[in-house]
C-alpha cells in the first residue's frame, strides 16, 4: 500500500479569528501562560497545519486502506505511521499543554484545542495513538503517586512509550460498572490483574517501546458496581528498577477488531494475567477510587471527541466546497432547462450553497463551542487559589459544557459529512475522494467516551442541576446579556432577539424534566434527554456565532473597501444569520414536541416492533 | 564552526497570486508567506553541520520588519541568533549580494550557505555574487548521493562534509546528467539544492525559545552599502491565458498544423 496525497484542509484564519472571539490575547501573557502570545500561536497554527498536511495528511486513506494487522500476537500499524509518530514526538506538538513540570509549553487550552484539531483531522485514527498516550500520562501525572509521575509521565509525553485506557468489558461497555477485572493485592504491593477488556483503541502498536495500560478493575471483597472500581498501572512490558523495559507483562492481544471507521487505529481484545502473570499498580495509593481517576482522562477525551467531530467535519465541508467550484453540471437555475446556455459549477446551484453553508455555519459553531469550553478551563487555572467565585464559575461552565461539546460535535459530524457525499453526488459516494472516508471514520465518534444519549444523561441528570442549577442558570444569563446588549444591532438585531425566544423554550424543557423526573412519567426524561442536548447546543452555536458575527461586523467595519480580508467577515456574518433564521426556531419546535409528552416508545409492547421471530 | 545562512521572504506559492493591474508589481493584500524553501534548506543544512561540529548558526534576511517572522522561524528551527538589515523598497541581486558582504565580514562566519535562488525572482544571483565579492571559494547546488529516504536523512547527517584536516568542504552538486563532486577550502559560500536535505519542522519548544534569542538591527547606511537599483523592474504581466484545444480530423492535419501553425519543425 502506497503512501497517498493530502487532503486535509483547514481554514486557519477561522482558527485565529475564534482565538481572539474568546480573548485568546488577555489569558496569554497572564499567570501559567506568561510565555505566550498571539504571535506565538499563530507560528504554532502554522507549523502545526503544515505538519498535518505533510506528514499526517498523507497516510490518512493509506492508513485506512491498509488498516491494521494482528501478526504473531503483536499490532502492526500501518505503512508510514511509525515515521509519523517519531516526526510528530520530534516536533512536540502533542506537549503544547503539558505543564512544563513534565517537559510541555505550558499553553492555553485555547491553542491546545485548535492544535488537536488540525492533528485529527488530517488523520484521526493516527491521532488516537499519541491522543491516548497523552491522556494517560495526564492522569498519572495528577492522581499518581510522586514515584509514579516520575517513573511513566514524561516518557508517555515524549513518545517513548504508548498509553491506553481499558474500561469497556464484553459485558461491561456504558454499564461500565459490571466490570469483572479483578485485581488481588500480592505481599510487595503490586496487584496481580486478570479480566478482558474490549474495545481498547492502540491497545498494541509498534510505534512505542512499550505501552501503558490504565486498567480498571476490582480488588477483592470492594463493593459492587462502579464505587468498588479501582484504576490500575499495567504496562505491557515490565518495567525495571531503572526505568527500562523489562519482560512481558502477560498482557495479551486476542484480537482486533475489523471496523466501519478509523482503521488505523488498532481497536483491541486485551487478556490481561492469562498465565497469572500480569501485574498493576494502583494509580494513586487510595483503593476504588478508579471512576473519579478515570474521569479526569475520560473528561478531557470526551473534549478531543467532539474535536475529532469538528476536525473532520471541517475538512469534510473544505473538500465539499473545493469540489463544487471546481464540478461543471447543469445550467443556472433560471435557464435550467435551456441546453444552449452554458454548463456552470455546481457551487452555483442554490441547494447546493444550501448544504454549503449549513456546513460552513455548524463547524464554525462547533468550532466556538469548543473554543469556548477550552477558555473557561484557562480562566479555572487563572482563578484558583485567587478568586474562588470566578473559578467556581468557569468551572461550571466547563462541566456543563462538555457533554455539549461531545454529542453535538460528533452527531453533527456524522451528519455533515454525509451531507458532503451529497454536494459531490455519486462522486462523494467514490473510494476516490475523501468525503466517504470521513463519514466512515465519523460514525464512531457518537459512540465510543459515552454515546449520545450517555451525554445526554450527564446533561439532564446532573449537570443541569449541578450547584443547585447555578452553572445552567449562570450560562442563561450570560445568553440574556447578550441578547440585552445587542438587540438593537441595525443587521443581526432580529436574529439575535430569536435567541431569547429559544432560551424560554429551554428553560420550560429544563423544567418539565424536573417534573417528569419526580413523577410516574420518569420515562419522559431518558426519551427527551437528547432532544434537550440537542435544542441546548443549538441555543449555545447560535449565540456563540451570532457573537462572532457581531465581533466580525465590528472588525469589518474598520477596514476599507475592497481590503482582502472583507469577504471573510462577510461569511462569519452569513454563517450566524442562516444558523439563527433555519436553526435557532428548531428548539422552540423542539420544545413543543418534547411537552407533549409522547411515551409511545415505551408505551409499544416488544412484540408490537415487527412480525418476525427474533 | 560559524554558519551563516539566508532567510528571504517570499510569497507562498500556495497563495493566489494577481498582478497589479498596471503591472507595477503583485497585489500583496491577503497574500501569505513564508521563508525560501531554498533557504529553508539552507538553514537546515547549517543546523546539522553545527550539531556535527558544533558552533554557531547566524540568519539573515534583509527587508521591513515583516522578515522577522521568517527569521522567527529560523530561530525556531534551532538557529542561534540572527540579522535584520532594515529596508524598505526594492533591490537588486548586486545590492543584496553587497549588503550580505557587509554583515559577512562582521560576523566573520568559516561557511555561508544560501538558496541557490528563491522562488519569487528565480534569479540564481546572489551566491555567486557573493563569493565574487569576498573572494572565497564557491560549490553551488549543493545536493548529496543518498535519498530523502534514506537513513542517512532520517539520522539527519549533513549532505556537506568537512575534509579531515578540517580546512575543506566536500560538496557533492546537482550537474546535467548526474552529480559532481568537488573539494574547496574554507571559507567559502555553498548554495543549495532541492535534494540536498529535507528541513525539519520547528518544533514546539523550538518556536518558544526562538522569542527570547536575539534579533541584532543593522541598515544599508549603517553598512554603508548603496543599495540604489541598478536594475529595475518596468513591468510585470501575468502569463497568457491558455486558449482552449481544438481537435483535428486525422493525422496528416496533424502534422501540417504542427509544420505550419505551432512551427514544431
Amino acid at each position: 500500500m502506497s503512501v497517498g496525497i493530502n487532503r486535509y484542509q483547514a481554514d486557519l484564519k477561522d482558527l485565529s479569528f475564534v482565538l481572539e472571539q474568546f480573548g485568546f490575547s488577555g489569558i496569554a501573557g497572564q499567570g501559567p501562560f506568561a510565555g505566550w502570545g498571539p504571535d506565538e500561536a499563530q507560528a504554532v497554527l502554522k507549523e502545526t497545519y503544515r505538519f498535518a498536511r505533510e506528514v499526517l495528511g498523507p497516510l490518512n486513506a493509506s492508513g485506512d486502506r491498509e488498516g491494521c494487522k494482528l501478526v504473531d500476537g503483536q499490532v502492526v500499524t500501518p505503512k508510514g505511521f511509525k515515521d509519523a509518530w517519531t516526526k510528530l514526538y520530534e516536533a512536540g506538538f502533542k506537549s503544547v499543554s503539558v505543564s512544563p513540570d513534565h517537559g510541555g509549553q505550558g499553553a492555553p487550552q485555547m491553542l491546545y484545542v485548535l492544535v488537536e484539531e488540525l492533528l485529527s483531522g488530517a488523520n484521526p485514527a493516527f491521532n488516537m495513538y499519541p491522543g491516548l498516550s497523552w491522556g494517560a500520562a495526564e492522569l498519572i501525572a495528577e492522581c499518581g503517586t510522586e514515584a509514579q509521575r516520575k517513573r511513566y509521565t514524561e516518557k508517555m509525553l515524549n513518545g517513548t512509550w504508548g498509553g491506553t485506557m481499558c474500561l469497556t468489558e464484553p459485558h461491561a461497555g456504558s454499564d461500565v460498572g459490571s466490570a469483572k477485572s479483578k485485581a488481588i493485592k500480592q505481599a510487595d504491593g503490586t496487584y496481580a490483574i486478570s479480566g478482558t477488556k474490549i474495545f481498547i483503541s492502540g491497545g498494541d502498536h509498534d510505534l512505542a517501546k512499550n505501552i501503558i495500560h490504565l486498567v480498571l478493575a476490582r480488588v477483592e471483597n470492594a463493593p459492587a458496581g462502579t464505587k468498588g472500581l479501582s484504576l490500575f498501572i499495567v504496562p505491557k512490558l515490565k518495567v525495571n528498577a531503572d526505568g527500562s523495559e523489562g519482560a512481558p507483562n502477560d498482557v495479551s492481544v486476542a484480537s482486533i477488531e475489523h471496523k466501519m471507521g478509523i482503521n488505523g487505529s488498532a481497536t483491541c481484545v486485551l487478556n490481561f494475567g492469562e498465565n497469572g502473570n500480569c501485574r498493576g499498580e494502583l494509580v494513586g495509593t487510595v483503593e476504588n477510587l478508579g471512576m473519579s481517576h478515570m474521569f479526569k482522562m475520560m473528561n478531557g477525551a470526551r473534549i478531543a471527541v467532539g474535536l475529532q467531530g469538528l476536525a473532520t467535519a471541517s475538512t469534510a465541508y473544505l473538500n465539499a466546497l473545493s469540489y463544487a467550484k471546481d464540478r461543471k453540471q447543469g445550467a443556472n437555475f433560471k435557464f435550467f432547462k435551456d441546453p444552449s446556455k452554458p454548463r456552470v459549477a455546481i457551487l452555483e446551484h442554490p441547494d447546493v450553497r444550501r448544504m454549503l453553508l449549513e456546513m460552513k455555519a455548524v463547524v464554525e459553531g462547533t468550532r466556538a463551542l469548543v473554543v469556548k469550553l477550552a477558555a473557561h478551563r484557562d480562566q479555572v487555572l487563572l482563578y484558583q487559589g485567587k478568586d474562588d467565585e470566578k473559578a467556581a464559575y468557569h468551572q461550571g461552565q466547563v462541566d456543563l459544557l462538555t457533554p455539549l461539546v461531545k454529542a453535538y460535535g460528533s452527531e453533527e459530524s456524522f451528519r455533515l459529512c454525509a451531507q458532503a457525499i451529497q454536494v459531490y453526488g455519486g462522486a462523494g459516494f467514490l473510494k476516490d475522494w475523501p468525503v466517504e472516508q470521513y463519514t466512515r471514520d465519523a460514525k464512531i465518534y457518537s459512540i465510543y467516551e459515552g454515546t449520545t444519549h450517555i451525554q445526554s444523561m450527564d446533561l439532564v441528570g446532573r449537570k443541569l442541576g449541578q450547584n443547585g442549577g447555578a452553572n445552567f442558570q449562570a450560562f442563561m444569563s450570560d445568553v440574556s446579556a447578550f441578547v440585552e446588549k445587542h438587540r438593537a444591532h441595525p443587521t443581526l438585531g432580529k436574529a439575535i432577539e430569536s435567541l431569547g425566544t429559544a432560551s424560554e423554550a429551554l428553560m420550560q424543557v429544563a423544567m418539565a424534566m424536573l417534573g417528569w423526573s419526580q413523577s410516574d412519567k420518569v420515562a419522559l426524561v431518558p426519551l427527551n434527554a437528547n432532544r434537550t442536548l440537542m435544542m441546548f447546543s443549538q441555543l449555545a452555536v447560535g449565540w456563540l456565532l451570532l457573537d462572532a458575527a457581531v465581533k466580525a461586523g465590528e472588525k469589518a467595519a474598520a477596514l476599507p473597501k475592497g481590503h482582502a480580508d472583507l469577504p471573510f467577515y462577510e461569511g462569519k456574518q452569513a454563517s450566524a444569520l442562516w444558523y439563527a433564521r433555519n436553526v435557532v426556531p428548531q428548539v422552540e419546535s423542539a420544545s413543543k414536541l418534547a411537552l407533549a409528552e409522547d411515551e409511545s416508545p415505551v408505551q409499544i409492547s416488544d412484540a408490537a416492533f415487527a412480525s418476525v421471530d427474533a | 564552526m560559524k554558519i551563516l545562512v539566508t532567510a528571504k521572504r517570499v510569497e507562498d506559492p500556495e497563495s493566489k497570486i494577481k498582478v497589479k493591474p498596471d503591472g507595477s508589481g503583485i497585489v500583496p493584500e491577503g497574500l501569505k508567506y513564508k521563508i525560501n524553501p531554498f533557504d529553508e534548506i539552507a538553514v537546515e543544512e547549517a543546523l546539522r553541520l553545527s550539531a556535527a561540529h558544533t558552533g554557531d548558526v547566524v540568519v539573515v534576511s534583509i527587508g521591513t520588519k515583516d522578515v522577522h517572522e521568517q527569521l522567527r522561524h529560523a530561530l525556531a528551527m534551532g538557529a542561534t541568533k540572527a540579522v535584520w538589515v532594515n529596508h524598505t523598497g526594492a533591490l537588486d541581486q548586486l545590492a543584496i549580494a553587497r549588503l550580505l558582504q557587509k554583515v559577512v565580514e562582521k560576523e566573520k562566519p568559516d561557511l555561508v550557505i544560501l538558496g541557490k535562488q528563491s522562488i519569487d525572482d528565480d534569479q540564481n544571483q546572489v551566491g555567486q555574487y557573493l563569493a565574487e565579492f569576498l573572494g572565497w571559494s564557491q560549490a553551488t547546488f549543493a545536493s548529496k548521493v543518498e535519498a530523502l529516504d534514506s537513513d542517512a536523512e532520517k539520522n539527519k547527517q549533513p549532505g556537506l562534509k568537512l575534509t579531515a584536516d578540517k580546512k575543506g568542504l566536500t560538496v557533492v552538486r546537482e550537474v546535467d546528467g548526474g552529480l559532481s563532486t568537488l573539494e574547496c577550502s574554507l571559507p567559502a559560500v555553498v548554495t543549495t539544492d532541492l535534494r540536498l536535505n529535507q528541513p525539519r519542522y520547528a518544533s514546539l519548544p523550538g518556536i518558544m525559545k526562538a522569542k527570547s534569542k536575539p534579533i541584532e538591527e543593522l541598515t544599508p547606511a549603517a553598512l554603508a552599502v548603496d543599495v540604489a537599483p541598478k536594475l529595475t523592474v518596468t513591468k510585470l504581466s501575468s502569463p497568457p491565458a491558455r486558449k482552449a484545444g481544438i481537435k483535428v480530423a486525422d493525422v496528416p492535419a496533424l502534422v501540417e498544423k504542427l509544420k505550419n501553425e505551432a512551427k514544431a519543425f
